[in-house]
């Protein structure tokens, strides 16, 4: 019997490492959280979602890395890393959207979170869930959180040309926000935390609104090299 | 006591070389933007650059709907089963101690946890996890987190986390507002898991070295149980639960079992002010080997079988801060009651910190159980942790750590002093 035991459990460790290895970012307490974001909410569901999993899931990993414009973490942004997506309900409605990424920051990682309309996909509410970072009072301050309630993912892409092509047009929302004020050693977190917003709305957009935002990706990615040419 | 040392030696090579082929963690590079924001406010003046477009978006006309979602390969229902909503970590320890009379001991475990979720379309409802290792041990010495150990020398199979958790349960029986009025304040646990009494709930200690304070108060750190958990409103959460009071085995030998509450701080206070904390009160009557056989006050003073009237209510925090190298975190957990007649009163401090990189950190801990009439267990603990991975979920983590305890007061035998090396891997 014991030789059985035995067996098994070195079964289940030489299994594949991609059946399990996998960072993800989940809600503590997933019904307290998304009752403050949505308090008329009734019911709530947990979907994980993993590339590993989806049909083209290596293209759509591709996709990923391209779309947010730089290198993935090896740790905690693996192809097999699981997505958590809170869809909640009103009754049978679905009323909002909750995701939470994990991003690499200076003071250790750092967990965002947006909550977006299912429809619009427009951020509703972005929040830390763990920020440990020398400029975590001002990163939380309401003032920098709610600059980002409204933006979409196109406004993201949006801000690719314009920063490049046409740097603080009126129609760039991203540039617009303004940071808080921290000192030196806080802004790569504050940095870390965009890149989060951005990696998260990409996911997103990949599973639960069918890459809806992807004409505003290539016609960013197409405006920006004509630019350049015309420019050259 | 050679031999044993030089088995142990050969088994622990073995060991150590079989869980070296885990691979090991790049350090996570500095992200930066590819696009980097230029917030400064001469940018925040238009000023269109040569060969910028009028527009080049305004005939994108932002979609109401979403476009077609990614689908899933399709999956049996055992894939179904065991890939959807399913998370799967496997686990190695090694550990090592010695005490300063050179008493050498040994525990090495392969282990994994599994938990699932079910949902319908529109809910969640339950979850289930269960934590099992299979562990072989030479030798025993006290440390924290193998007290149990004393009576599983050898191979033994362990199950630590057994538990089914149903959201939502009154949801059957209400209207759909009296659902959104509700939702996460009755949700209903079955089965293993941590007392519900000080910070060990909400306290992952499964692997680490460094231990709360229940098992000693108690002598389980996990119970058999079942009861309600929740929000109670914005700021609290709630635990109410009937224990079974038996620790590692469900088994019912005349004890009337536990009865257990706890109040505590909701977890937005954990994310935005880095506090956690908590009431609990506990009572009833439990099933204690050590208690009884330890003390024979206890015997004497009307124990019957093995079981022990107990009374706890305990005050517990946890404050954690960053500073500019890392994160510094302290808790406490205080308690006091009575074993049968006897007072007791439980002491923890620790104070612990993370570097930045979260690659290395320390930790110091003071605890102490003192019981009236014989006297008092207390120790002071340093550890040292050296991290390959340490993911602030707690679902990725690699760890070594070097754990040296000092016993300052025993109710029973010499002070000792303990040291532990624990390997640790978990993905």
């Amino acid at each position: 019997m014991k030789s059985v035991v035995v067996f098994m459990m070195f079964a289940v460790l030489a299994m594949p490492q991609q059946a399990f290895a996998a960072i993800g970012c989940t809600l503590s307490n997933p019904a307290e959280d998304l009752k403050y974001l949505y308090p008329e909410m009734t019911t709530y569901k947990e979907d994980l979602n993993e590339f590993p999993l989806l049909k083209d899931g290596t293209e759509l990993f591709r996709a990923l890395r391209e779309r947010l414009g730089s290198d993935l973490d090896p740790i905690y942004e693996t192809y097999e890393t699981p997505y958590t997506v809170y869809s909640v309900f009103k009754g049978q409605q679905k009323i909002g959207v909750v995701h939470g990424v994990n991003v690499p920051g200076k003071g250790g990682v750092i967990q965002v979170f947006l909550s977006m309309d299912p429809q619009t996909g427009e951020i509703r509410r972005f929040f830390f869930q763990r920020l440990e970072s020398p400029a975590a009072r001002q990163l939380r301050s309401k003032e920098f959180l709610s600059q980002f309630e409204g933006l979409t993912l196109g406004d993201f892409y949006k801000h690719d040309y314009y920063a490049t092509v046409d740097p603080g047009a009126k129609a760039d929302k991203v540039a617009a926000i303004t940071p808080p004020v921290f000192e030196v050693s806080g802004r790569p977190d504050y940095e870390a935390s965009l890149r989060g917003i951005r990696k998260n709305l990409i996911l997103v957009d990949f599973f639960v609104y069918g890459k809806k935002f992807e004409p505003y990706f290539e016609r960013a990615k197409q405006a920006t090299e004509k630019a350049k040419a015309r420019k050259e | 006591m050679r031999s044993v040392v030089q088995r142990q030696g050969f088994g622990a090579a073995a060991f150590l070389l079989m869980v070296m082929v885990a691979p090991t963690i790049p350090a996570a590079a500095a992200d930066t933007l590819a696009a980097p924001f230029d917030h400064s406010k001469g940018a925040a003046q238009s000023q269109s650059a040569a060969g910028a477009e009028a527009d080049p978006f305004a005939d994108l006309a932002e979609p109401v709907t979403a476009g077609a979602i990614p689908e899933q390969t399709p999956r049996s229902w055992r894939q179904t089963l065991f890939t959807e909503n399913f998370g799967f970590r496997k686990e190695v320890m090694s550990q090592f101690d010695m005490n300063e009379r050179g008493k050498t001991a040994s525990r090495q475990s392969v282990g994994f946890e599994a938990l699932k979720k079910f949902s319908t379309t529109t809910a969640t409802l339950a979850s289930f996890d269960f934590q099992g290792r299979l562990v072989r041990r030479d030798g025993f010495n006290p440390v924290q987190n193998d007290m149990e150990g004393q009576g599983r020398p050898g191979w033994a199979f362990e199950y630590h986390n057994a538990y089914l958790d149903l959201y939502n349960v009154l949801n059957p029986l209400l209207s759909d507002e009296q659902r959104g009025d509700t939702v996460g304040q009755f949700n209903l646990r079955v089965g293993r898991f941590y007392v519900p009494f000080g910070l060990n709930l909400q306290t992952d200690t499964h692997g680490t070295v460094l231990q709360l304070s229940n098992d000693r108060n108690f002598g389980f750190e996990r119970d058999w149980y079942t009861g309600f958990w929740g929000a109670i409103n914005p700021h609290l959460n709630y635990d109410v639960y009937y224990l079974a009071g038996s620790g590692y085995d469900l088994k019912f030998k005349g004890q009337s079992g536990l009865g257990a509450i706890r109040l505590s701080l909701a977890n937005k206070y954990s994310y935005e002010y880095g506090l956690e904390g908590g009431l609990s009160i506990l009572g009833g009557e439990r099933l204690s080997f050590d208690a009884i056989t330890r003390r024979r006050a206890l015997v004497v003073d009307g124990g019957s079988e093995n079981r022990v009237a107990t009374k706890r209510v305990g005050l517990d925090g946890r404050y954690r801060q960053a500073v500019p190298t890392g994160l510094l975190t302290v808790t406490s957990e205080l308690s006091g009651g009575r074993d049968l007649s006897s007072h007791v009163f439980t002491q923890l401090y620790q104070a612990e910190y993370l570097r930045a990189s979260r690659q290395w950190g320390v930790s110091a801990q003071y605890r102490r159980f003192q019981q009236e009439g014989l006297g008092a267990d207390a120790s002071i603990i340093g550890e040292v942790s050296w991290y390959f991975r340490n993911d602030i979920g707690n679902s990725n983590l690699h760890w070594i750590k070097l754990n040296v305890e000092r016993q300052l007061e025993q109710m029973q035998g010499p002070h000792s002093t303990i040291a532990t090396l624990q390997y640790y891997f978990y993905q």
